[in-house]
């Protein structure tokens, strides 16, 4: 892992304080495993506000809803380890400003987005310098972006998305051990609401888009104890913590209001799905239209939050 | 039909049919319908009573009252004047620039631009708007300088070029750029190209457009004797510009 000498940084391990195996045994429930509560088309409910950074030519801010365990635990604590996490990101956009000297023409408008976990974001600490999956999220969030701005409007200029992950999705149950499942689900539901934010950020700026492209997750799961012996079910807007395993997961970037998809991620093994009788879908394609079904939810969400800011600006005139 | 239309519109908003209006500026077309690509108030510029043409439909930029939503576009544009300061606005070809002159040299002056003037201001040669422009020029300037106002450093501004064969119409070769602009002073001048990867081109080559604002050697604000002289009202000293017509 790159030093970072110029700074004097926390410890590099977790910080979270130390379990005890009395502790996770006994009758206080502390460890015990979160479930889900919703339906599985059930989605969070997303908190979305825009214009809350002056000095950016737009911004937004998002939380998605606490889970139910986590919302009991907060309001009735007893552990000092949270038993899930719930997303929150700030999304600030500068621009659009002119390109730096050494940039060559570019008749269209040219984006940068920058990812950035806060240290405190996840219950492994991170470093200061952005690691390899900040850059990844970056990349996608470009790609989603820049199939929804209308780049040609804006010749000779540059604008930056800069995305602060407050508090991040878990991968898995913390309780699990930490290699026990192969992939990073949480960076899914983090690039959805990533997208989201960067959305309404950009709306905010007043750039041109063709559409507010909304972000949505979902996933096959497996909620049994052995997991070979069922088909994983489909679920809509998953929390990693909530679900002993993940089979697949699906984010995408759609525009509700053309029927398109700038950007499709999809990990993990989607053959097999228990998807109700008569539907002849394969387990790939529902996945991927819970997907979308999950960015329309969130479409709702994100034109209502941009309607608000700008009803707002009408009425302070 | 006018009647249908929202009045606010958000990115991806269906707001009409091709058939019917024509796609003005923050819309796009997509299958021969007009969306709305930025989010702000709907407004409709009724077409010219005698031409063919449609009206346009276009999604504004600037927040006026949300009472005068659909209003004239003349009167719009008069309030919008007094209201917060616009939107991003890019400097484009042909659009009415303020720019403060960073470097002067031999063969060019180098300015960074302050304030871009909407269209609806440039395009009109409407005497009175223009002593309207000019009249606004210290409350455009101060919003320029203003923190809020998110280019506040040169780094973050458009930079501009004045080439020497584009400060005046007549007598282009006796041009000497020392004796036109100094460092500091505010111009008013046109742009006429997007340019290279660094810099747009200005010119000032039209009685309107020059400089417009400018400090003396002791310090003063000076006023314009004529097309190619300033003087300090306090020291009585005059200085050689190459002055916007001032009225």
């Amino acid at each position: 892992m790159m030093a970072d000498r110029r700074r004097v940084n926390g410890p590099p391990g977790g910080t979270r304080p130390a379990v005890f195996a009395s502790l996770s045994g006994s009758g206080t429930g502390a460890a015990e495993r979160a479930q889900r509560q919703r339906q599985p088309s059930e989605l969070r409910k997303i908190f979305l506000k825009t214009g809350l950074i002056p000095t950016a030519s737009g911004s937004s801010y998002l939380e998605f809803e606490p889970s139910a365990s986590l919302a009991a635990a907060r309001a009735n604590p007893k552990s000092l380890i949270p038993p899930s996490s719930a997303l929150k990101l700030a999304c600030t956009v500068h621009g659009p400003k002119p390109l730096p000297r050494s940039a060559a023409f570019s008749p269209n408008l040219v984006l940068t987005t920058h990812v950035k976990y806060a240290p405190f974001a996840a219950r492994k600490r991170r470093g200061h310098i952005r690691d390899s999956t900040e850059r990844d999220l970056g990349v996608h969030l470009e790609t989603a972006l820049r199939g929804a701005i209308i780049a040609e409007r804006w010749p000779k200029s540059g604008l930056d998305i800069t995305i602060t992950i407050l508090e991040a999705e878990d991968d898995r149950w913390w309780g699990d051990a930490p290699d026990s499942h192969d992939a990073s689900w949480g960076m899914m539901n983090v690039l959805a609401g990533c997208i989201t934010a960067a959305s309404a950020a950009i709306a905010d700026a007043h750039i041109d888009c063709l559409d507010l492209v909304a972000g949505g997750v979902a996933a096959l799961v497996s909620d049994d104890e052995k997991q070979s012996s069922v088909a994983p079910k489909l679920m809509l807007d998953t929390d990693p913590a909530e679900h002993r395993s993940i089979v697949s997961a699906c984010v995408v970037a759609y525009m509700p209001g053309r029927d398109e998809i700038t950007e499709l991620w999809l990990k993990g093994d989607s053959s097999k799905a228990a998807l109700e009788g008569g539907d002849k879908r394969s387990g790939h394609e529902a996945l991927v239209d819970g997907a979308v079904d999950a960015a329309r939810g969130a479409h709702t969400v994100l034109a209502e939050a941009v309607r608000e800011s700008l009803l707002k600006t009408v009425g302070q005139v | 039909m006018a009647t249908s239309l929202p009045p606010v519109a958000v990115p991806g908003q269906r707001l009409g049919s091709v058939a019917t209006y024509s796609a003005g500026p923050g819309t796009h077309v997509q299958q021969s319908n007009i969306y709305a690509s930025i989010a702000g108030p709907v407004i409709v510029d009724p077409a010219q009573p005698k031409t063919q043409t449609k009206s346009t439909l276009r999604v504004s930029r600037v927040i006026p009252g949300a009472n005068q939503i659909g209003a004239a576009p003349s009167k719009t544009s008069a309030s919008t004047t007094k209201s917060r300061p616009r939107y991003n606005t890019l400097p484009a070809v042909d659009s009415i620039v303020l720019a403060r002159v960073t470097r002067v040299q031999k063969r060019q002056a180098a300015v960074s631009i302050l304030v871009v003037l909407d269209d609806a201001s440039a395009a009109n040669p409407d005497p009175s708007k223009l002593a309207s422009d000019n009249d606004n020029v210290a409350s455009i300037l101060t919003s320029a300088a203003n923190p809020e106002n998110h280019s506040n450093t040169d780094e973050l501004r458009f930079q501009a070029l004045i080439r020497k064969e584009d400060v005046r119409a007549v007598e282009k070769d006796r041009v000497v750029m020392d004796e036109m602009f100094r460092v500091g002073d505010i111009v008013r001048g046109s742009v006429i190209s997007l340019g290279d990867q660094s810099f747009y081109y200005i010119t000032t080559a039209r009685n309107d457009l020059g400089v417009v604002m400018a400090r003396s050697d002791a310090g003063n604000m000076m006023f314009p004797i004529s097309w190619k002289e300033m003087r300090d009202p306090v020291t009585g000293a005059g200085e050689q510009r190459k002055v916007a017509r001032p009225f």
